[in-house]
């Protein structure tokens, strides 16, 4: 059935449903989508309140609701999310799938709208609660660090915006700017449902969803390639820019973003081993020289945006080591380009990814997630696919890929307190 | 098998735990969870940071040490000669890692498809220290780095100021990390002098949790214990409590960190209890959390309205046989003003009626969770090693959910005591 992708697996207990809106945006609607999508999940015309919701999802064994947004490349994804569990664990058998996919329709297709107005309470509210999200970002430093280092990498690129948007765009955000935002989300976004989880005792489940929502899913456009679009012509720069920015604070921040040129398709696996060789487990070079051989930092690592390309390098260090702790991860960095990688590495960054493959078989929101992957790209790869083609990866591609990666960023985040 | 081995199995969550006893008086306990890939298996002590005052098992005197010793143990425990020990299951291709908290350490790895080579890893891991002086003197960086993370982190001072104001003598007051300057005293020779008194079979736990095979895994376990037979003296420890009076220390503490949106939290002091008492404690703290705080509770939709919270308020239990006390918590523009409204509504619960049908779906929701979270292995070893440390039946949890009556909830309510809570905001 279009648009729906199901996995079954009777280890688990519990079902997990996503439904998904994919869509390109510009930077400043972010906020407008943020704010829309709160307001659909906090109530409808037949469960009015948030708290009529939750004593709803109460009633039928604690379902789990809430809505996660995620940038993938790009692109941004709202993602309506609910979990239930199956009636054979359940007392009576009584079932509570059927009802949560029901709720979900009257969540998102049947919102309380007069006048061509959203109810005006629910929107002052989750605009301000997205206000301060945005707002309070600051005051975790390592986080705030990384993503400080997303914004001024990409600064042009809907990538470079935070996830609730910027406090500017996000004031601008008006009560009819949520009527309009709700009709291009059911217009302009690829649709896709993915259910995932202990399934039995409901093979008619895929009817069942395209009974509910078939009028809404047969308007969804379908776009079989949307991820491509990430991948359009960047601007490479080759000067490195340099950037500190002051804050209260005890302990500094180090970051390094990169970039690979070039992204291909394929590149996929050799950039992850990549990434798990520099700065992805304790064995990594980061780990072993800035924490284990400097002493300079606790948290070393490196991570890796498959979306985007994107590679952030983020350490806690004291303010004093910062141009110490920049030799040394540039150093590692250059032993990568170099090719400087043992056997050893290359074979325990492999083995180490592909447990982390293996492991998604114990989440149903890990092989959601893998579905949801392949429904936007067009593909159907499977974990033993996945598997294979990271297997393959040798050193003569790592070193590939290395030299397409271009340092384009070095950040600190420092402390006021120490100058004091 | 020579040795007894005791079978709990769980209905509700469809998962079955082994207990057995090796003949060292180590305690193991593999839980069986058919179907998943991943296993994981941890090897702890009973010994935290508030494990100072002991009696040195080697020479029967009684010591005092440095705060933050016991997670400076921790990370030392990974220091091999001429090797670090994550780095050596990192090149098998298993994660490992380990952490300590007030009353306990633990060294765990998760592996997929190497789980002999991993057990037989970590116990080789734990079994044999390897403290140098220059080792331990590139350690005090490193932690040190740790320890700023940790300051920097407004949850965290949050957190640890509530318990400051609630307690005068007790050790829970102490960073679990210690501080620069403690963990500046902190030698090869007192690290192994915590090491033998703890870390000897005596006071110690495996807990497995994955799809394996019971027989084979305890064969593991004993195998690779019979190389290092004769290491280590194995006895009960004897620890010292500190006297700790029934009143809080300071009403409240304020940290002044230029946040954005400060975070409070409210801490009741309570009389410590033991056993299935801390099971009990802990559902009902869950329970009115849902019920009374959580953003489905009239309280929550009125606070919100006049912007006084902007997240989550949460109702935690937190105790061993030793402390216990509740913790509310949640971030807020206007933390004074929250502070006084949350004190009223303790008040007003406290006489108020419960709303049976709420007090039912409530349940009816814990039900449902514990069955979801229960696919989570990590759930499964957390009710293992609270069972362990509180010498709890396990399984209580699920079992008592379904006793709870209403008048557990009111009896609790009233032994929230205004003048034994605390104030922590941190700005």
């Amino acid at each position: 059935m279009k648009n729906i992708y199901k996995v079954n697996d009777n280890k688990f207990k519990s079902i997990y449903i996503s439904y998904n809106f994919t869509f390109e945006t510009k930077k400043e609607e972010v906020p407008k989508n943020v704010i829309t999508s709160l307001v659909l999940s906090k109530g409808c015309n037949k469960y009015k309140t948030s708290k009529e919701i939750e004593e709803y999802l109460s009633s039928l064994y604690g379902i789990n609701f809430d809505i996660n947004m995620e940038k993938i490349g790009d692109l941004y994804n709202i993602e309506f999310r609910l979990e239930c569990v199956n009636k054979e664990f359940l007392p009576n058998k009584e079932d509570v799938l059927k009802p949560a996919i029901d709720f979900l329709y009257e969540i998102i297709y049947n919102p309380k709208i007069e006048n061509n107005e959203f109810d005006s309470v629910i929107f002052e509210r989750e605009k301000k609660l997205v206000l301060d999200k945005i707002n309070k970002r600051k005051d975790e430093k390592l986080k705030y660090a990384v993503l400080k280092t997303e914004e001024l990498l990409c600064n042009q690129e809907p990538f470079g915006t935070y996830i609730y948007g910027e406090v500017n765009d996000a004031e601008n955000v008006k009560l009819e700017d949520i009527y309009i935002q709700y009709a291009n989300l059911l217009e302009k976004s690829f649709v896709s449902i993915v259910i995932s989880g202990n399934l039995n005792g409901y093979d008619d489940i895929e009817q069942y969803i395209d009974n509910v929502f078939k009028n809404e899913l047969d308007k969804a456009i379908f776009n079989e390639e949307l991820i491509n679009i990430s991948h359009k012509n960047i601007d490479f720069t080759t000067k490195i820019k340099e950037v500190k920015e002051k804050i209260q604070t005890n302990q500094a921040v180090i970051t390094i973003g990169m970039r690979v040129e070039n992204l291909e398709d394929n590149d996929f696996y050799a950039l992850n081993v990549y990434n798990s060789i520099l700065g992805g487990t304790p064995s990594s070079k980061l780990f072993q020289n800035v924490r284990e051989k400097e002493s300079l930092a606790y948290t070393a690592r490196s991570r890796y945006y498959r979306f985007k390309g994107v590679f952030i390098i983020y350490a806690g260090i004291e303010e004093i080591n910062y141009e110490k702790a920049k030799i040394v991860i540039l150093k590692q960095i250059d032993e990568m380009k170099n090719g400087n990688i043992s056997e050893s590495e290359l074979n325990s960054s492999k083995e180490s990814l592909i447990s982390d493959l293996l492991e998604w078989n114990d989440s149903k929101i890990s092989l959601a997630k893998l579905a949801y992957t392949n429904a936007i790209s067009g593909k159907s790869l499977t974990i033993e696919e996945l598997i294979d083609n990271m297997k393959k990866v040798q050193l003569e591609d790592v070193a590939k890929v290395a030299k397409k990666i271009r340092i384009e960023l070095i950040y600190l985040l420092g402390g006021e307190d120490s100058e004091k | 098998m020579k040795n007894k081995i005791e079978v709990i199995k769980n209905e509700t969550l469809s998962e079955t735990i082994y207990k057995t006893v090796l003949s060292n008086g180590l305690e193991v306990y593999i839980c069986i969870k058919a179907g998943f890939t991943k296993k994981i298996g941890m090897f702890g002590t009973k010994y935290g940071s508030i494990n100072n005052d002991f009696i040195d098992i080697s020479s029967g005197k009684r010591v005092d040490m440095p705060d933050g010793i016991s997670h400076f143990l921790e990370h030392k425990l990974f220091e091999k000669e001429g090797d670090n020990s994550l780095d050596l299951f990192s090149k098998e291709g298993i994660s490992a890692n380990a952490y300590t908290s007030f009353d306990h350490t633990v060294y765990f790895f998760e592996t997929i498809n190497k789980f002999r080579k991993g057990l037989e890893m970590l116990i080789e891991l734990v079994k044999t220290p390897y403290f140098t002086v220059e080792n331990v003197k590139k350690e005090q960086g490193i932690i040190g780095q740790e320890i700023s993370m940790y300051e920097n982190d407004p949850n965290f001072n949050v957190y640890f100021n509530t318990l400051r104001a609630m307690y005068i003598n007790h050790p829970i007051r102490i960073d679990i990390a210690g501080t620069i300057d403690s963990i500046s005293k902190i030698d090869k020779d007192i690290l192994y002098t915590c090491y033998n008194t703890f870390y000897n079979s005596n006071n110690m736990f495996i807990v497995v949790i994955g799809d394996v095979d019971v027989s084979d895994t305890i064969s593991i376990i004993e195998d690779k214990f019979k190389l290092y037979k004769k290491n280590i003296k194995s006895d009960k420890v004897i620890k010292f409590r500190v006297n700790e009076p029934n009143n809080i220390l300071q009403k409240k503490i304020e940290k002044d960190m230029g946040l954005y949106m400060p975070q409070i939290s409210i801490g009741y002091k309570l009389l410590p209890i033991e056993k299935d008492e801390i099971i009990k404690r802990e559902v009902i703290s869950d329970i009115i959390s849902e019920m009374y705080f959580s953003k489905s509770s009239k309280f929550y939709e009125i606070e919100y309205n006049k912007g006084a919270v902007s997240d989550d308020i949460d109702f935690i239990y937190e105790g061993t046989n030793d402390f216990s006390h509740i913790i509310i918590s949640t971030t807020s523009p206007k933390p004074d003003m929250i502070q006084n409204d949350i004190f009223n509504y303790i008040d007003e619960i406290k006489n108020k009626e419960i709303d049976a049908n709420l007090f039912k779906n409530t349940k009816r929701r814990k039900i449902g969770e514990n069955i979801v979270e229960s696919e989570n292995l990590n759930n499964s070893y957390r009710r293992i090693i609270d069972s362990i440390l509180h010498e709890s039946q396990l399984y209580y949890d699920i079992e008592i959910l379904n006793n709870i009556a209403i008048k557990d909830i009111k009896d609790f309510l009233n032994i929230l005591d205004y003048t034994k809570a605390v104030i922590s905001i941190v700005k």
